[in-house]
Formats: C-alpha cells, sequence, structure tokens
C-alpha cells in the first residue's frame, strides 16, 4: 500500500468501469488511487457481462451475432462509446477481463462470435456476451430440449420457480418448478440471496440441499437454481451438486443483491490490490479544484471532514444518473456532480420521458451523458474542457446501456481502453 | 351473457358507494354494488387523506362544517383503525391575513368544532419542521384516515350482512322500462362478458361519474369535476395535520398519512372525470406552497403526484368550483325529473360518506315503503374491537417484531409482508397488483414497487396459477401503474430510484421480453399529457 503516495491517477467510483480502469491502469504501473462513496453496480448486476443483446433497441429479437452488429452500431452510431473504443479494443478488454477471472478460478465464456441466452428470474431469455461457468448450463439456445428443474428455496422471496418454468415453458422449453426447503433453512428467520450463498459455502447444508433435491429431480436433465452458490469457490460447489445429482446445474441470476455480481467485484478489487492500487471507499467526492484546462485536486468529504487529493489525472467513473454521477432538478437542471461537466441531456423536463415505462424508444433523460473525444476528455462544445480528466462507463453519452443491453461491455471496454489515453508511466509494477 | 336480479343496485366502488351497500345490507336489503374497477380506484382513492374537523369549512361553508365533525366525532368511534389521531393545526403564515383567526375560532365555535389556540412555541416543540414565522396556530380534531382500508372494510362489513360486490364491472347502459329505470347492463372486464342486473331501485353514487351514469337514463345531472392535485414527500416531515389559517384555497395542506406527508391540493375544473392532466404549475405550485409551511420540502425527495376529481354538484351554473358547497346532495329523479328506480348521491366529501349512505338509505327506505332503523353510527367495522383504539404510524413494525417477520417482507419499505400479501391475493379476491397495494400499501413507498412488483407477481402466479402471460401482463400493468404517478415528479433521487427499477426489470429481468401481451384489460388509465401552459390568472 502507498497510503500516503502521491497518486498519479486518480478513479472516482467503483461500478464496473471505475474497477476496471483502476485495476487495468494499476497493473500497468500507474500509482492508482481509487475514491467512492460505495460500491456501484456489482452489487445489483446479472453477473454477466452484456455486450450488446438489442440493437436497434426495442422489441426486436435478441442480437445473434455481436461482432456483426456492433460494426453496423459503430458505422451509424460514431458517438456511441464502442465507436469510441472500436471493436479490437473491446475484445481486448473483454478478453483481459475473462482471463483475469479464469485465473481467479471462475472462468467467463463467450465471445463476441455468440450470443448466451440465459434465464432470467422471471422465465425471459437474456442475450449474454460472456456468462460465468456456474450459469452456462441454463443456455437456452443450445440444449434447447434438454428438461429443466428450476429449485427454489422456500420463504425466499426473491425467486419463484414456477413462475420461471411457465415462462419457459411458453417459450418453448421444458420446465418445472418447485421449492425445497432444509432443516438448517428452516431455523433460520430470514432467508435471502446472501444468506444463502454463505450457507453454500458449508458443507453440511450442501448435504442437506442435495438430499432436498434428488427426490424432486425426475426426468430433468439440468437444474437451475438462484445465483447463490457460495462467494469465493462457486465453482467448487457447482462440481459437488452435479456430481450428487449426476446432472449440469446452472445458476440464474437474481434481483439485488446479486452474489454473481459480488464475486466478480472481489475479483476486480483483490485485483486492484494487488497491482498496487488503493482503494478508499465511504468518501464522496464533493469539489474539485481546477487551474486553467487541468483539475489540481478533488476534495473528498468524509465523517464532516474534507480531505484534499492531488493527482496528474483524474479518471470519472461515477455511473450517470444511475451511479449518481448526474443528478437532475425540477428545474430541468442536469448536472455532473464532481466537475460540473456539460452534459448532453433534454432541457425541458416535458420531454424526459415518455408515457409508458417500457416504451421502446428509452426515455430520453436516461441518455443524459458526457460527450467526449477519442481520449475520452469531456467535451466542451469541441474542445476538451480539462485536458487531465477522462470520463468513462455509463456516464458517457451517445449511449443507452439498459435499453442495448450493453451495460457491463461500456463499463469495462471504456474502463479498459481509457489507459491508452494516459501518459505511459515510469513506476515499475509492483506485482 | 348473465343476469341477475336485486333489490338495489349501487352504482360505485368508492367511499359513498361502500357506506351505501353496508347501510342497505345492514337494513335486510338485497343488495349489489359495480365498480367499474377496484374500490376505491375514484376519487376515494385519489385524495390526501384527511379526516376534517371542519375547520376547514368553518367560515365559508357553515353546513359542511357541521356535518363534518358531527361525521368526525362517529368515525372515531366505528372506525378507529383506520384512523390516526394526529390533530390539526390550522396556522396564520406571514402570507396570511393575521386578523382571520379571529373570525376562524368564532367559526368552529358556531359550528360546534373543538378549537383552542395554543403559542407558536408550543406548536413547535410538537411540530419543530413548521415554519417559524408562523404568528398563530390554532388546534382541531382533525385527523389522518385510510381511505382504502375504511372502504373495504364497510365493503366487508357489507359483505357478512349479505351483500354482493362486484368490481371490474362497468355499467354500460341503464335499462329502461318507459319512465322507470330496471337496472344496469354492465360489463365484467375479467371475464370479458357482459352483465344484466335488474332491481327494484337503482342508486347512483358514482361520484363525479354520476353525471354520465344519469345521462344512461335521460337524466341532467351536472357534476362539475374539481381536479385537486396532491404531491406525496418521501418523508413524513409533520406528525399533525397543517392547515393554512386562511379562506380554503390551494396547497394549503399537508396531511401526514402512514410514512409519508402529502402536500394538497389544487381545485381546476375539469370537463370530464376520467381524462385530465398533472400540469407541471400545479406540482410546483404544491412545493412552493408546501414550502412555506415547512421550509425545505422543495429540496425533498418527492414520491409520487396524483390528481382525484371532486364531485362537485350545483344546480345553478357553477363558475369558481371552490366556491360549490361541499355539503352532499340527494337526488330523488322521481320528483326532480320524472324517472323513478334510482336516486343519486352525489357531492359531499369523504368525512360525511357515512352521513350520506344514511340518508340515500333513509330514501331507498322510503321508496320501498319500509321503515327499517340505519345503525352503520353504532356498529363498529370490521377489526375495529380487536384492534383496540386508533392506527398509529409504528403498528406494522410492531407487528413484524412480535411476529419476527423480518425475512417475510414483500415491500421493505411499506412493511407488507409474505402473509399480507398472500391474504390480499387469495381472501381479498385482488384481481390485479394494484388490487394488492391498496389493501397492503405494496410498492408505495420510496422504490415505488421496485423490488416488490416482481415479487407480488411470483406470489400471485403460485397461488393462483393464471396463464404464464397473464402474470406478465399484470407485472407490466403495476409497471406502468406506477409510473402514471411518477412521470410529474421524476428528478433528483426519484429519477435515479427509476433508473434502478429499469435496470432491475430491464437487464436483470428482461420483463420487456418476456411473451404475453403488452398491457391487459386491467391496465391503469393514464393521466392526460400535461399541456405545459401556465392556466389563466396564475404564473
Amino acid at each position: 500500500m502507498r497510503m500516503n503516495t502521491y497518486p498519479d491517477v486518480i478513479v472516482i467510483g467503483a461500478g464496473l468501469s471505475g474497477l476496471t480502469a483502476a485495476w487495468q491502469l494499476a497493473a500497468r504501473g500507474h500509482r492508482v488511487r481509487l475514491i467512492t462513496k460505495g460500491w456501484g453496480a456489482t452489487h445489483w448486476h446479472s453477473g454477466c457481462i452484456d455486450v450488446l443483446g438489442y440493437f436497434p433497441i426495442g422489441n426486436t429479437p435478441p442480437v445473434s451475432l455481436p461482432r456483426e452488429t456492433l460494426a453496423t452500431l459503430i458505422a451509424n452510431m460514431p458517438e456511441h462509446p464502442y465507436a469510441l473504443v472500436g471493436i479490437e479494443r473491446l475484445e481486448a478488454a473483454l478478453d483481459a477481463f475473462a482471463t483475469l477471472c479464469h485465473d481467479a478460478g471462475y472462468p467467463l465464456h463467450g465471445s463476441l462470435d455468440s450470443q448466451w441466452l440465459l434465464p432470467s428470474a422471471v422465465g425471459a431469455f437474456r442475450p449474454t456476451c460472456l456468462a460465468p461457468e456456474t450459469m452456462m448450463a441454463g443456455d437456452l439456445s443450445r440444449h434447447d430440449r434438454e428438461p429443466m428443474l428450476i429449485v427454489g428455496f422456500e420463504r425466499l422471496n426473491d425467486f419463484y420457480p414456477e413462475l420461471i418454468a411457465a415462462n419457459l415453458i411458453k417459450q418453448g422449453h421444458l420446465a418445472r418448478g418447485t421449492l425445497v426447503e432444509t432443516p438448517t433453512l428452516r431455523r433460520q428467520k430470514a432467508i435471502n440471496t446472501l444468506v444463502l450463498a454463505r450457507l453454500f459455502e458449508q458443507a453440511t447444508f450442501r448435504a442437506e440441499f442435495i438430499a432436498a433435491v434428488k427426490p424432486k429431480l425426475g426426468k430433468a436433465e439440468r437444474v437451475g437454481i438462484p445465483a447463490v452458490l457460495g462467494f469465493d469457490n462457486a465453482l467448487a460447489i457447482k462440481a459437488e451438486l452435479e456430481k450428487a445429482f449426476d446432472r449440469p446445474i446452472f445458476e440464474i441470476p437474481t434481483v439485488p443483491p446479486s452474489v454473481p455480481g459480488m464475486r466478480l467485484h472481489r475479483i476486480l478489487t483483490r485485483a486492484i490490490e494487488r497491482a498496487g492500487g488503493d482503494i478508499r471507499t465511504g468518501m464522496q467526492v464533493v469539489a474539485a479544484d481546477t487551474k486553467g484546462d487541468r483539475v489540481t485536486t478533488i476534495w473528498t468529504e468524509a465523517a464532516a471532514r474534507r480531505v484534499p487529493h492531488h493527482a496528474d489525472t483524474f479518471v470519472l467513473a461515477t455511473g450517470g444518473i444511475l451511479g449518481g454521477g448526474i443528478t437532475t432538478t425540477y428545474t430541468g437542471e442536469v448536472r455532473e456532480v464532481v466537475f460540473g461537466l456539460p452534459v448532453n441531456a433534454p432541457t425541458d423536463r416535458m420531454a424526459w420521458l415518455y408515457r409508458d415505462v417500457l416504451d421502446e424508444r428509452g426515455h430520453p433523460i436516461f441518455r443524459a451523458g458526457i460527450r467526449v473525444n477519442s481520449s475520452f476528455r469531456p467535451l466542451d462544445g469541441e474542445t476538451p474542457r480539462y485536458t487531465n480528466v477522462h470520463v468513462i462507463g455509463t456516464t458517457l453519452d451517445g449511449c443507452e446501456p439498459l435499453r442495448e443491453r450493453s451495460f457491463e461491455g461500456i463499463a469495462i471496454a471504456t474502463g479498459f481502453a481509457v489507459q491508452d489515453a494516459l501518459p505511459t508511466t515510469n513506476h515499475s509494477t509492483s506485482a | 351473457m348473465r343476469t341477475i336480479q336485486t333489490e338495489v343496485l349501487v352504482i360505485g366502488g368508492g367511499a359513498t358507494g361502500a357506506g351505501i351497500i353496508r347501510d342497505l345490507a345492514m337494513r335486510g336489503f338485497d343488495a349489489i354494488l359495480v365498480e367499474k374497477r377496484d374500490l376505491t380506484h375514484g376519487t376515494t382513492g385519489r385524495y390526501h387523506g384527511l379526516l376534517h374537523s371542519g375547520g376547514r369549512y368553518a367560515v365559508k361553508d357553515p353546513k359542511a362544517a357541521v356535518e363534518c365533525i358531527e361525521e368526525n366525532r362517529i368515525l372515531r368511534r366505528i372506525m378507529p383503525h383506520c384512523l390516526e389521531d394526529t390533530g390539526g393545526f390550522f396556522v396564520v403564515t406571514p402570507w396570511d391575513d393575521p386578523d382571520f383567526g379571529d373570525t376562524f375560532m368564532e367559526g368552529c365555535r358556531n359550528a360546534g368544532i373543538p378549537v383552542e389556540e395554543i403559542s407558536v412555541a408550543q406548536m413547535l416543540r410538537e411540530e419543530p419542521l413548521l415554519n417559524p414565522k408562523i404568528s398563530r396556530c390554532f388546534r382541531v380534531p382533525d385527523a389522518a384516515a385510510d381511505s382504502f382500508l375504511a372502504t373495504r372494510l364497510n365493503a366487508e362489513s357489507a359483505r357478512a350482512y349479505g351483500a354482493r360486490i362486484w368490481t371490474y364491472h362497468e355499467v354500460r347502459d341503464l335499462m329502461m322500462d318507459g319512465q322507470r329505470v330496471i337496472g344496469a347492463v354492465c360489463y365484467d372486464l375479467v371475464h370479458d362478458e357482459e352483465v344484466r342486473i335488474y332491481a327494484d331501485m337503482v342508486v347512483n353514487a358514482a361520484g363525479a361519474w354520476a353525471g354520465k351514469i344519469a345521462a344512461m337514463a335521460g337524466l341532467d345531472v351536472t357534476i362539475t369535476p374539481g381536479k385537486g392535485v396532491m404531491v406525496a414527500i418521501n418523508h413524513r416531515v409533520l406528525n399533525t395535520v397543517v392547515n393554512r389559517c386562511k379562506m380554503p384555497s390551494d396547497g394549503d395542506i399537508i396531511v401526514p398519512i402512514h410514512t409519508v406527508a402529502v402536500i394538497g391540493t389544487t381545485d381546476v375544473k375539469v370537463s370530464d372525470p376520467e381524462h385530465f392532466a398533472i400540469e407541471p404549475w400545479e406540482v410546483e405550485l404544491m412545493l412552493d406552497e408546501g414550502e412555506k409551511l415547512v421550509p425545505g420540502v422543495k429540496e425533498m425527495r418527492i414520491l409520487r403526484a396524483w390528481a382525484g376529481v371532486r364531485p362537485l354538484y350545483q344546480e345553478t351554473k357553477a363558475v369558481d368550483t371552490r366556491d360549490i358547497t361541499r355539503a352532499y346532495t340527494l337526488l330523488d329523479h322521481e320528483t326532480r325529473d320524472g324517472v323513478s328506480g334510482i336516486i343519486t348521491m352525489t357531492g359531499g366529501k369523504w368525512t360525511t360518506y357515512r352521513q350520506m349512505a344514511q340518508v340515500t338509505v333513509d330514501r331507498v327506505c322510503e321508496k320501498f315503503g319500509v321503515q327499517r332503523e340505519c345503525r352503520t353510527h353504532l356498529e363498529p367495522l370490521p377489526g375495529a374491537e380487536q384492534h383496540g383504539g386508533y392506527h398509529w404510524l409504528g403498528a406494522r413494525f410492531a407487528d413484524v417484531e412480535r411476529r419476527q417477520a423480518y425475512g417475510d417482507l414483500i415491500c421493505e419499505c411499506e412493511l407488507a409482508t409474505r402473509e399480507d400479501v398472500e391474504r390480499a391475493i387469495l381472501e381479498g379476491d385482488a384481481k390485479a397488483i394494484d388490487d394488492i397495494r391498496r389493501m397492503v400499501r405494496l410498492g408505495m413507498g420510496p422504490c415505488q414497487g421496485g423490488f416488490c412488483t416482481f415479487r407480488a407477481v411470483g406470489l400471485l402466479h403460485r397461488l393462483r396459477q393464471p396463464d404464464v402471460e397473464e402474470a406478465n401482463a399484470a407485472l407490466r400493468d403495476f409497471l406502468q401503474e406506477r409510473w402514471k404517478g411518477l412521470l410529474p415528479i421524476l428528478w433528483g433521487q426519484q429519477l435515479r430510484q427509476e433508473r434502478l427499477d429499469e435496470f432491475i426489470y430491464l437487464s436483470v429481468l428482461n420483463v420487456d421480453h418476456l411473451p404475453g401481451p403488452k398491457a391487459t384489460r386491467l391496465a391503469p388509465v393514464m393521466y392526460d399529457p400535461p399541456t405545459g401552459e401556465a392556466p389563466q390568472g396564475r404564473v
């Protein structure tokens, strides 16, 4: 740890993009400090890396060949973050991320040449590019005739196996839902995904679970359960259950909190720390000092005390409206909270939203973002506002990450690519 | 098509209709109530939740004030569990005429409303967030009322006395035999079929829709729907109902109700009770006026906005709806229009619903030539005795603690447990997630259904086992229903919350690509798009 060292780079925000940027920059020898108010989207998301699920957005069939569709997207949307990154760097980012996870014993599978269709917690097909091995057997695009047993837990409010099964059946698959309970669970006051994940790390609980599920297997050829197979040893736990059931087993991502998202979070934060990065949580950036076209200092507030942080370069990864990096007011003001960067958004509040909550076009206000140049420097008109600030992730303009199902893809791609915009470092890596 | 015969058909499932059906059933009539959506779908479910002391009308409408305080006393007796005894303040702010206070005191005394002036220091001890520039404060027995619960309990009591209550039955036409109404042609939205109900007497209790119902029998009943916009703040900034001490006007009241505080309200004449917008100026006016009572309100997180239409009735043509009496009117169409078999009860306000029901059923008795005494002011609503006393804010949490039900919360914001939701589905006969909301307050807190919509659909599907496409559509219906009230107030933290809800429903669950129709027949009726224009005479 270099707690008192002057960092080269400060990354603001610890969602997927901030974590990816901090990891990559630290691994390449930058002295990195990651400053964050709290953890970001890793604790909410599916634990998969969605690169491009629907294009054009709307009620279209899912993208089946991401590489081809990405080329179309880039040709048509030159301001889109993927256009700034390019397919090559996107692919390099996904490879690096997959390698990191693989080395951590938690392999992700997939590529830009195919799309997984994995069941969601309501039984819809989620198109995704990279998925953890624990979810693979759920793929609906490849082994569609294998009957599934979807197993839930009594009193778990966030998983309804009958609903999932009914929707899978409606979409032409064979599925059945069932609920189980075990002696340990009966003693639990509250059951949620985190409690279950901790329990699955205990051999005695796994034995109880196996005993409860076995008599229900019937003709099922694969078994789906909520994504709760522990935090650190999911693969081993999965293997143990598969051996006992003599069938493949797969996880289905749940509504937040997300156990598979937290696994990725752990892998990334460990990688940052291993590379010498310094992570500071519980710190909200409240102000910045500037000199000409450079930011010199940011100020954080924690425990009612303001602390200055100096650096050569600042990477803003505060996650747009969802992450809190962009705020709005009832007068129609749309503001970037750290540096007051210009935000591209409709200023008339009447034009922010459509009347249909699921409107296929996506609500205009949720496209609010920072326009940047090819080195991710925020633009004021056509010139960079600051030369030593770079903006990444879903704070960027030109995309609708939720409707496109490109949330994680944009985060990882821009978090990876931002290193190219920084000067190379003279520091040796600590690894 | 089904055909049914009954003695009395009540049209309208708001407070008035539910009060009437209970009174009818208690007096031994065979009665059916039809409501085009769920109970309280109309004005009853869209007001601020105030049990008037009558103070608000003490100067302007003494008749209404007297009715209010009489009923206030009765409702405290028969439905304490639907009321929170918050008490009420009338406060003189720097924007109000300081002399009005004395006029107000006198009006209250004349109407028989207990009133007491307290010091501003005492007021601030009780409600520290109130504007310290307030110069006078009067205490009256206002209270907060759960109009959803009260209406449902009236219906429950009516059912126990043999009445039938059919929700999602829309009246499409009245059946006539010459100059006599003999029943109604209804459409059952849930089963998609026509139902003919023949009745000896039809009671039109359709509130703001009463004119439309009367017109089906060729009757001219002019209801002036007075739109009131309300805004809920994500904090219970006050524990006392606070009114401005002045002639009733826009945005002059804040009601603490359950976990939130509601600022009300505007009064804008609209032509149609079904089609109106929530205009940005109305929301801003509520915040500006709320700011005068509680400085800082404008910066707080706003949960939701909604609008209801008051059923204001006056025989002569009205200009400013605020000047129409809040007292109710019973129209006997036999004497008024020469059309028998139908009476209309309209006007009034939630606080006087029981008295309105009593007067209506007295007339029904006359028409049937029978003498049966009203007992609705004597017999408490179901659950009142077991509950023992007023509702209080901590009741739900105390219940969760007592049952150690921490892990069973389906809606964490409003502390609705799995048991509550299951009971609403099975015993409450909920047909849409929105019906569950009205029963257990599901989805009414800060996240506006972000987490509980999915869970409620899971439970609904598990318990009812409908075709899954119906369950999917029910889910989308409820997301849209919550959206309806969010649209006018989405900025700041609440906009961020909605993006999280989108994250869950689009990115994690992919509900926009589930099989099934986009919406059902039970989908919410949206407000009209706002025009964005300021009204005449207001800027």
